[in-house]
Formats: C-alpha cells, structure tokens, sequence
C-alpha cells in the first residue's frame, strides 16, 4: 500500500479495541497459568480503560478522528469513525467493565477462570468496542456477533439444565435475529450500492444525484430496527432477558444488562438519527398515524408505542418476582424504555413543521437517552454485582430467604441502597439527572405540541413509580427486617464489596460533579445528529453511479 | 468406534488415498488465496475435512496411537491429549493474525495493512509473489484447524 493515499494513521483510535483483542489473545494462550492469566486480564482491561481516555480527550478537544483499517480508502475499506458518540459509549463501556473484571476475579471459581471466562470476556469487550467504533453497517454486524457469541458460553457458564434452556433460547433468537439484520443489509446494499455508513448517509440525502430510491431502505431499517430492539431486550422482543440475566454468571449480567444493552440503543441512535435521518420519502407512507416524510417521523411512533410498553412491562414483572436477578432483569426491561422514550419523543417532532425548535429538542432528547443510559450502566451493572455478593455470602438470592443484610453487611446494602436511589431518580444522584432530562424532553416536546408527548409524560410517570414500587419492595423484604438463617452464615468478601461500594461512589460522583457529564453527552448528541459532519469526517469518495 | 462394525477394505483404501489429495489442495487454497478464490478460512475446513475423514473411518484413537505414536489421552477429559493441542494451534493461529496485523502499526501503517513484493528472477518460478496478507492467511488457517477439530474431537469422544 502506498503511502501516498491521504489515510490517517491515528492509531488512537483503533487502540481500545486492540488493547481488548491483545489481551484475549494472551489470555487465551495462558491458560495454563491462573495467575498470569488472571494478571494479563486486569493489565488489558487497565490498557483498555487508558486507550478509551486517551481517545475521548482527544476527540473532545480535537473532534472527529477516522480511522481506514489496512489503509483502503473509504468507501471501500472500512471505517473507524471516533466522535463524540462513539467515545461516550465507549467511557460508558470502560467504566462499568473496569469494575466488572475485577469482581469477576474475585467472584467467578478458579475452575471456570481457567476454562476460558478471560479470553470471552475480553472478545466480548472488542465485540462492544468495534460496534461503537465501526463507519461501516456490515462491520457493524461483525461486531455484533463477535460481542453475541461470548455471551451464549456466558449465559451456559454453568451447564445446569436452566443455564441450557435460557441458552437455548438466547442463541435460536439472536442468531435469527443476526440472520434478519444480514438480509436487512444485504438489502441496504443492494439498494443503495454502499456499506459505508457516511456514505449511505450522503447518497440518502441526495437520492436523485446517486440514482437511488430510498423507499425500499426505510422498509430495511424497519427490520434493522427489529434487530436492535432485540438487542436492547425492548418490548415485544424482551421475552429473552430475564432468563438469560438469571443463568449468567453475575458479573456478566452486570456486563449484559449494562454494556451489551446499550451496543443496541447505540445502534438505533446512530443509524436512526445520524444515518437514515437524512432519509425522505416523497408523499409520506399513507399510513394512519404515520404522518410526515422523513424516516425518523415514521420511526418515532413505533418507538414510542415500544418505549411504552417496555416501561409497564418492565415495571410490572419486577414488581412480582421473588429474585433479586428476576427483580434486576425486569427493571432493565422497563429502564431501557426510558431510554428509547425521549429518543421516540424528539423522532415524532423531527419533522420540520416544528421548526429551529426542533433541533434543540431533538438534542435535548438524544443527551436524555445517553445520560440515562449511563445511568443505567452503572447502577444496574451495580445492582446485578450486589446480587452476586449477596449470592456469594449467603448463597441464596430468593427474597423469601434473605432478611436482615443491613445488619448483617452494612456496606453492601448501603451500596444497593445508592443503586435504587440512582434508578429511582433521587437527587443528587447519576439517576436524578437522567429522570430529570427524560421529563425534561416530554415537557418541552408538550409545550411545542407534540403529539403524544402528555401520554409520554404519563407513561414515564407510570415507569417511575413502578421503579420505585419494585426496588422498595426489594428493599424491605431483602435487605431489613430479621436476620435470616441464610444470611446469618454466610461470609462476605472484601474485594467483592469493595467492588460495589467504589461503583456506588461512582454513581454519586458522577450526580454530584454532573456538569461534565451534561457536556459530554451534549457533544456526543450533536455528534449523533450531525450527519453532515459525519460525511464531512469520513469523507468517502464519490463514486459515479453508471 | 465398536470392533464388529468394522469400515470396509474400500471405505480404507479411499481414505488413505484421498486425504493427501485434500491436504495438498487444502495448501493450494491457502497460498492462492491472498488474490484468488481461496484462503485461510476454506483451506482450513478443507484440512479438517481431511481430519474428519481419518476419525470417521479409522476411529478417533487412531491418530494419536498410530501416527503420533503414543497413548491417547482419557476421553472424555477435555484439556488433555490432542484436544489440548488443537486448543494450542488455534490459540497461535489467533496471535499470529493478530500479530500480522499489529506488525503494520509497527511499520507506521494502518491496523491489517497488507503488502506484497515480487521476488525475481527466479529458476523455473521466473518471479515468486510473497504476500504479507498470508502471513494473516495462515492465521486464519491455523485459527480454523484447531477450533474445527477441537470440536470435532469433543463432540466425537461424547
């Protein structure tokens, strides 16, 4: 390859993914010695968290990097596109993922260490990395499935006959769901002759200059939107969550309810408001409250009725369960919608009727999404990780046989206690600000006359009363009353909670010191809506169409 | 593999005839495949194939007893014996490709950038085209073989 094609050799941003391809590779090959093996994985996820930093301040103060793997130009290589968005996703993965490998050293027994826990958890981190990193819609699959296949060992981790079933179910689903997404970009290839996402995102802009008809490319990103949904776990495809959650192993629960979720939030926000916004379809669809011409303003509705369900769902089953991981499963269900609900709310008014407003809405709802699904990350990825301690100390997580914790373990249930307060919504906690701009979005998509922003509004209302419903009752029976025989035994370890409890502070810092996380988010949402820049910062050749 | 369902003198003869072939076209894919059809990826199935063939008619010990000439290892134990050893090529299989991709980084180039020089003159050959994107190739290969036959050997032994 010459040098003299114009590619940028910034290999910054390809440095996160490499330090978590590295590393699984070395631990693959030092299997045979625990504590090697145990220390090359926490240097790797160490040099993890240093790469994504190093990216964000660079990104941040320096804007877009790109990134054209063996140097092929785009569109015919493939991209690595570091934006805003892209690199908050990747904070968000490194932070959680950075507590998650160190519980899971102290949490998961030497045997299944051994077996191969380090190598699948560290292609499943590469998994995460290359979908946020990733300008082409095919690698984005690659991605996909890279970060899916460590998680059907994880969820058959244990080989019991509930492990296999929720195994099972997990991999016939998502494999069709791979087998959808494939046919959807096969179709969006087809139809628009690229895989480059800024270069789909130009020729939609322009259809007429390009010779392509961007109607069939709305139907392909329905059933893409399907994939991602299934992804997410949101309603009507949540039915895998709370099975496949229990069976893991549960620090990667912490990682799939925290990480792998948001690679499909990502996903719908990329390619939804980035990608196929610049979408038109001329005369609209026709149909009966699908109004509006751009893609987003047909994606919106369908969004919202999901979003909706998610939350009554999601807040319904966790109120009934009698589980701390059923409980924690259920509650990702309905918290993953108050994530897609503002970006359902700003879809509906993308329109332009709404005007200049618009734009600063639709931004507003995209920072909502993000900070909640940071939010979430953190305090669900801490919740899953207290119902591991608890399971370690009193082997058991059946509510009817835990009582007593406050007494028993003070510190853990204190971080628990952080956790739900940051689910709830309670100030001055990460969770407060995420609720506060979920309203916020609703509100002001009321006061500019969006139709259905009231029942939005209502619906989140619902969702959080629900929120608050299912964690007290967890509370109460769980972690006060008498201590039970089960607790009563049981030892906890120290570098479990002190896991938790460093999380826990994390979810107050990041409610306390909260400005610089607003104006992360900010950026990342401009980021995610700036199609243009985004062509601008790929820059794929133009290709004549014959 | 039961004494009394012995394969026949045929399924044997074919066998030992057939399974260089597979190998030497098995290489053949691999070393044309950086630019024609082709590589690591189909050379190597092509390779288990092979494999498969030897454990299907000549039994699943009968490789490490008479080719290697040594005891084969318990069944049903999963890190020892060959199986342990596939683990192992495939374990180098991913390194090396890894590796052939850092090796670009090294070089000032883009992660996987390949290269390719022409060696001439040579006897017979004229000019021998040595491609960088084998050494990927043979990662694959190697990635390939072991995780095909690590599964193939443990399913079997099941």
């Amino acid at each position: 390859m010459s040098a003299d094609l114009a590619v940028s050799t910034t290999h910054v941003v390809v440095a996160p993914m490499l330090a978590a391809l590295v590393t699984a590779v070395l631990t693959l090959g030092t299997r045979r010695y625990d504590r090697l093996q145990r220390v090359l994985s926490l240097l790797g996820i160490g040099a993890y968290g240093v790469g994504v930093i190093v990216l964000t301040t660079r990104v941040l103060s320096g804007g877009t990097l790109t990134y054209q793997l063996s140097a092929w130009p785009a569109p015919f290589g493939i991209t690595l596109v570091a934006d805003a968005l892209a690199v908050f996703m990747l904070a968000l993965a490194a932070l959680t993922t950075v507590a998650i490998l160190i519980f899971s050293v102290a949490y998961v027994d030497e045997e299944g260490q051994r077996v191969s826990y380090h190598p699948l958890f560290h292609f499943m981190l590469l998994g995460v990395s290359g979908s946020f990193l990733t300008g082409d819609i095919f690698n984005l699959f690659v991605w996909f499935e890279v970060m899916l296949m460590p998680s059907y060992v994880f969820v058959v981790f244990y080989s019991g006959p509930r492990q296999t079933a929720a195994a099972l179910q997990y991999t016939v689903l998502n494999l069709v769901g791979s087998a959808l997404m494939l046919v959807a970009i096969g179709g969006i290839y087809a139809t628009t002759g690229t895989l480059n996402m800024a270069d789909i995102t130009r020729r939609l802009a322009d259809p007429a200059a390009f010779g392509i008809d961007p109607a069939p490319v709305l139907g392909l990103s329905a059933i893409l939107l399907l994939v991602f949904a299934l992804k997410a776990g949101i309603v009507p495809f949540q039915f895998w969550v709370p099975p496949a959650y229990r069976a893991a192993p549960a620090p990667i629960s912490a990682f799939l309810a925290g990480v792998t979720k948001k690679v499909g939030v990502y996903a719908i926000v990329r390619l939804y408001f980035t990608v196929f916004a610049a979408g038109v379809v001329d005369g609209g669809l026709g149909l009966p409250g699908l109004s509006g011409e751009s893609f987003l303003a047909f994606f919106g509705p369908v969004l919202f009725l999901m979003a909706l369900a998610s939350m009554l769902v999601g807040g319904v089953g966790a109120v009934s369960r009698d589980n701390l991981d059923d409980v924690f499963a259920y509650s990702s269900i309905g918290q993953v919608g108050f994530i897609v609900l503002p970006l359902a709310v700003v879809a509906t008014i993308g329109d332009h009727s709404f005007g200049a407003a618009a734009t600063d809405l639709q931004v507003l709802g995209v920072i909502a999404a993000l900070v909640y699904s940071l939010n979430h990350a953190v305090a669900k990825s801490l919740l899953f990780m207290v119902s591991g301690t608890v399971f370690d100390a009193a082997d058991t997580i059946e509510l009817d046989r835990l009582g007593g914790l406050t007494t028993r373990y003070p510190v853990l249930s204190g971080s628990f206690f952080v956790g739900s307060l940051a689910l709830v919504g309670i100030p001055p906690l990460s969770g407060f600000f995420g609720k506060l701009l979920v309203f916020d979005t609703g509100g002001q998509a009321l006061a500019a006359g969006a139709p259905g922003a009231g029942l939005a509004l209502a619906g989140a209302l619902v969702g959080a009363i629900f929120t608050i419903a299912y964690l007290s009752r967890a509370w109460t029976k769980g972690f006060w009353g008498d201590v039970t025989p089960a607790v009563e035994r049981g030892e906890q370890s120290t570098v479990l909670v002190g896991v938790v409890a460093a999380l826990a502070l994390v979810v107050v810092a990041i409610g306390v010191g909260f400005d610089p996380v607003y104006s992360f988010a900010e950026a990342a949402a401009e980021a995610a809506l700036d199609s243009e820049g985004y062509v601008d910062a790929v820059d794929p050749e133009v290709v004549a169409h014959e | 593999m039961s004494l009394d369902r012995q394969p026949t003198v045929i399924a044997r003869t074919v066998t030992r005839l057939v399974v260089p072939l597979i190998l030497v076209t098995a290489l053949a894919l691999l070393f044309q495949g950086h630019n024609l059809p082709g590589g690591g990826f189909i050379a190597g199935v092509l390779t288990v194939t092979a494999f498969a063939l030897v454990y299907v008619i000549f039994g699943l010990d009968y490789l490490e007893a008479e080719l290697l000439d040594r005891n084969p290892g318990t069944r049903y134990e999963t890190e020892s014996g060959i199986i342990r050893e596939y683990g192992t090529v495939f374990a180098v299989g991913l390194a090396v490709a890894v590796g052939s991709g850092i090796a670009a980084i090294a070089l000032g180039y883009p992660f996987l950038t390949q290269a390719v020089a022409f060696v001439e003159p040579l006897p017979i050959y004229h000019e021998l085209e040595v491609a960088s994107a084998l050494v990927f190739d043979l990662g694959v290969y190697a990635v390939v073989v072991g995780a095909l036959l690590t599964i193939l050997a443990e399913v079997g032994s099941e």
